[in-house]
């Protein structure tokens, strides 16, 4: 048998190096608000997770783990060498040297192989990358890895759209016109189209978060937004089938969170609006949603768990439906993962999302009932994102000079981002989630006008130009507003007052002047050569 | 730029959405809203960077871009662009810009780093307003890039599967 010092030894022997958990701090916010969950450790088989996944999401979950008094291993990589989530993990796997195409986060057998080197005994996928790839719960399962999340069947079934329409047709849920499995070429999908009428909605059958997904309006316009989708759903899903559906107008996009366990039981904890995006890619979601009253909630619940039913759900997961104006709705999809925006359901349940995953991959059974699930309060999150909201949203990635989040008692932020990060080009923009509290939705709205103003950022643009702008809109207040929300913005996405603009001119002559001492110097460096700003900071300073 | 040369009283700002704002020489560096004048101060330290202090609010600013009398600045979180005009530059301006002609070649640049998926387009094309030209490729997402005049194809830079950066030229157009 192994003692604890021949573990270390042969650890390092794989390449995991551990780390100080000097960088942890655990959040206020976590430990007021959420349920203890240091009891109950007996039973607890885990002992050390995988994180199979980076960012913000690395260390939402490390957070949780380390509470539970469980281990967790991260894998360091090439890209972001000094990655926050690296210093708070126990131990890292050193991928740097790997020098393989596929970013580690997606190579299945290689995770595999750090899971079994680092003797972890569970994965956590976390969202995006590998989170709603069945294959790879099955290589967890043939591996005796436990999988936090469902089954691989499960995933596969509600991963496969067409397969999940069926599913969901089975069950009677309501759900959009649409065509009755994939379309072959582009000939069908025009005859599809003129049956149930324009316009509709091309969707990658294995696809997610707006990729291989294209409305059409006229049929003329079929052929190149079907090849499009298509190809687009290829490259990102290596599966170009898509099928059609009815597309409703200025829909709102209504998600229930489900959580089950593997005995059977399955709950929801609510609903949460994420009608505010941009090509498919939410931007701000809150949590409950201003058009559902607790009838509807409850229609819509059920539904959602019955959905999950189907295919005999475990772990946390979101039922999507769309909301049409006169209060009908349509089931969209599932998502067989964590979403990105599960912290606003976790502030207004009190429940720990991931440590509920945890334990249910534990196979222990919920501890709780429908009734038990009281919603309190409301709450919003911000994805703050390095984008550039005057440029139509285009990515800005670049290194985070400087960083000053707020910590008031209504604030949670998840990030995995400090100061002196860089946020690269080659995965998501995010920033940091800024989540917002309040007794009601006003009240939430009014916490997060003053939130967005304490958010400090320097180095790259970000989206929060937008949210200042959006918490100020009437609509957004009212609650009114529809997926098409930004579109219908024209192109002042953001907010801009006059006498700020006056105040960044003084700004600009005053910056001048005290650096030049005298304004009648030009500054022209390099011929106006764009340079970094942070650069041109230095060089302007050392005169 | 001459904004120190004794004489000139007065100066413009001409932001990049042209609107126009005078300023006397030398500077306040006060801003009035209302009846009341709010200090602006320029500030830096470690925690922070640059800041300006104003209405008891720190704001982040920072200078992007500087070159001869056009500045462009980061305040709040928003770039804003200005020129700076005395009244004889101003005039000069005016003069200069009624006189030049409509844009008769249109440079089409990536707005965004990314990979082309597709260039829909060949060199001698004619393409309307509106239409689909590139297909580019940016963090996840694929856009399409669409010509924002009427006109012939007169160069196309990019192939599918090259990789472009941000500003990169796409394509240039003759305007008809």
């Amino acid at each position: 048998m192994l003692n604890g010092i021949a573990v270390q030894k042969k650890l390092r022997d794989c390449k995991i190096v551990p780390t100080l958990r000097s960088g942890f701090r655990p959040a206020s916010q976590y430990s007021t608000r959420l349920h203890d969950c240091t009891t109950k450790l007996k039973k607890m088989k885990i002992k050390r997770i995988l994180i199979a996944n980076r960012g913000e999401i690395a260390v939402r979950i490390i957070r949780t783990a380390h509470r539970m008094n469980i281990e967790t291993v991260a894998v360091k990589t090439a890209v972001e060498p000094d990655a926050m989530f690296l210093s708070m993990a126990d131990r890292f796997y050193d991928n740097t040297e790997d020098t393989s195409e596929i970013p580690v986060f997606l190579n299945i057998e290689r995770l595999i192989g750090i899971a079994l080197k680092t003797k972890s005994d569970a994965v956590h996928p976390g969202y995006g990358f590998l989170a709603e790839n069945a294959y790879f719960a099955q290589k967890c399962v043939e591996n005796r890895i436990i999988f936090i999340g469902p089954s691989p069947d499960a995933i596969y079934k509600m991963g496969n759209k067409t397969i999940a329409r069926k599913i969901a047709m089975a069950a009677s849920i309501p759900m959009a016109m649409g065509s009755e499995g994939n379309i072959g070429d582009e000939e069908e999908a025009v005859a599809i189209a003129e049956k149930i009428g324009y316009p509709v909605i091309i969707k990658a059958a294995s696809g997610g978060g707006g990729r291989g997904m294209r409305i059409v309006r006229k049929s003329d316009e079929m052929e190149k937004l079907f090849l499009i989708a298509s190809k687009e759903a290829e490259k990102a899903f290596n599966d170009p089938s898509v099928f059609i559906e009815k597309y409703i107008e200025n829909p709102k996009h209504i998600e229930f969170q489900i959580l089950g366990d593997k005995k059977g039981n399955i709950i929801h904890l609510g609903e949460r609006e994420c009608s505010i995006q941009r090509k498919h890619q939410k931007l701000l979601e809150e949590a409950p949603s201003a058009a559902l009253d607790d009838t509807l909630r409850d229609t819509m619940g059920k539904l959602a768990v019955e959905i999950a039913r189907a295919v005999k759900y475990h772990s946390a997961g979101t039922v999507e439906f769309l909301l049409d104006s006169e209060k009908n709705f349509y089931f969209m999809e599932m998502n067989t993962r964590i979403q990105v925006e599960h912290p606003v359901t976790e502030v207004i349940t009190g429940i720990d999302l991931i440590e509920q995953q945890i334990r249910i991959a534990n196979g222990e059974a919920l501890k709780y009932r429908q009734e038990d699930i009281k919603l309190k309060g409301w709450a919003i999150e911000c994805r703050i994102n390095a984008e550039d909201v005057q440029s139509g949203f285009a990515p800005d990635p670049g290194k985070i000079e400087k960083l000053s989040l707020p910590s008031d008692p209504y604030i949670r932020i998840d990030t995995g981002i400090q100061a002196g990060s860089t946020i690269v080009p080659s995965y998501d923009s995010m920033i940091a989630k800024l989540i917002v509290r309040g007794k009601d939705r006003k009240e939430a709205i009014k916490n997060c006008k003053m939130a967005l103003d304490k958010v400090w950022i320097k180095g790259t643009k970000t989206t929060l130009p937008f949210f200042r702008l959006l918490v100020r809109n009437q609509k957004f207040q009212d609650g009114s507003f529809t997926t098409a929300f930004i579109e219908d913005l024209d192109k002042y996405y953001f907010n801009s007052e006059y006498e700020e603009m006056l105040a960044a001119w003084l700004a600009t002559k005053l910056f001048i002047e005290e650096n030049l001492m005298d304004n009648s110097i030009n500054i022209d460096f390099e011929n106006g050569k764009e340079m970094s700003p942070w650069l041109l900071n230095k060089r302007i300073n050392q005169f | 730029m001459s904004t120190g040369k004794p004489g000139i009283k007065k100066l413009y700002a001409l932001s990049s959405e042209n609107k126009r704002f005078c300023f006397p020489q030398p500077l306040k560096h006060s801003i009035r809203i209302g009846k009341r004048d709010y200090e602006v101060k320029l500030k830096a330290d470690e925690k922070y960077g640059t800041y300006i202090l104003w209405k008891n609010r720190k704001y982040p600013v920072e200078i992007v871009r500087s070159r001869q009398n056009k500045y462009e600045i980061l305040f709040n979180d928003i770039s804003y662009t200005f020129s700076v005009e005395t009244p004889f530059s101003m005039q000069r301006k005016k003069v200069l810009d009624s006189g030049r002609g409509k844009v008769e070649k249109e440079i089409l640049k990536a707005p965004m780093p990314g990979k082309i998926i597709d260039v829909l387009i060949r060199e001698g094309s004619n393409v309307l307003r509106g239409e689909s030209l590139v297909v580019l490729e940016a963090m996840k997402m694929q856009n399409e890039i669409q010509s924002p005049v009427n006109g012939r194809i007169v160069s196309v830079f990019v192939k599918p599967d090259s990789n472009v950066m941000k500003d990169d030229i796409l394509i240039e157009i003759k305007v008809d």
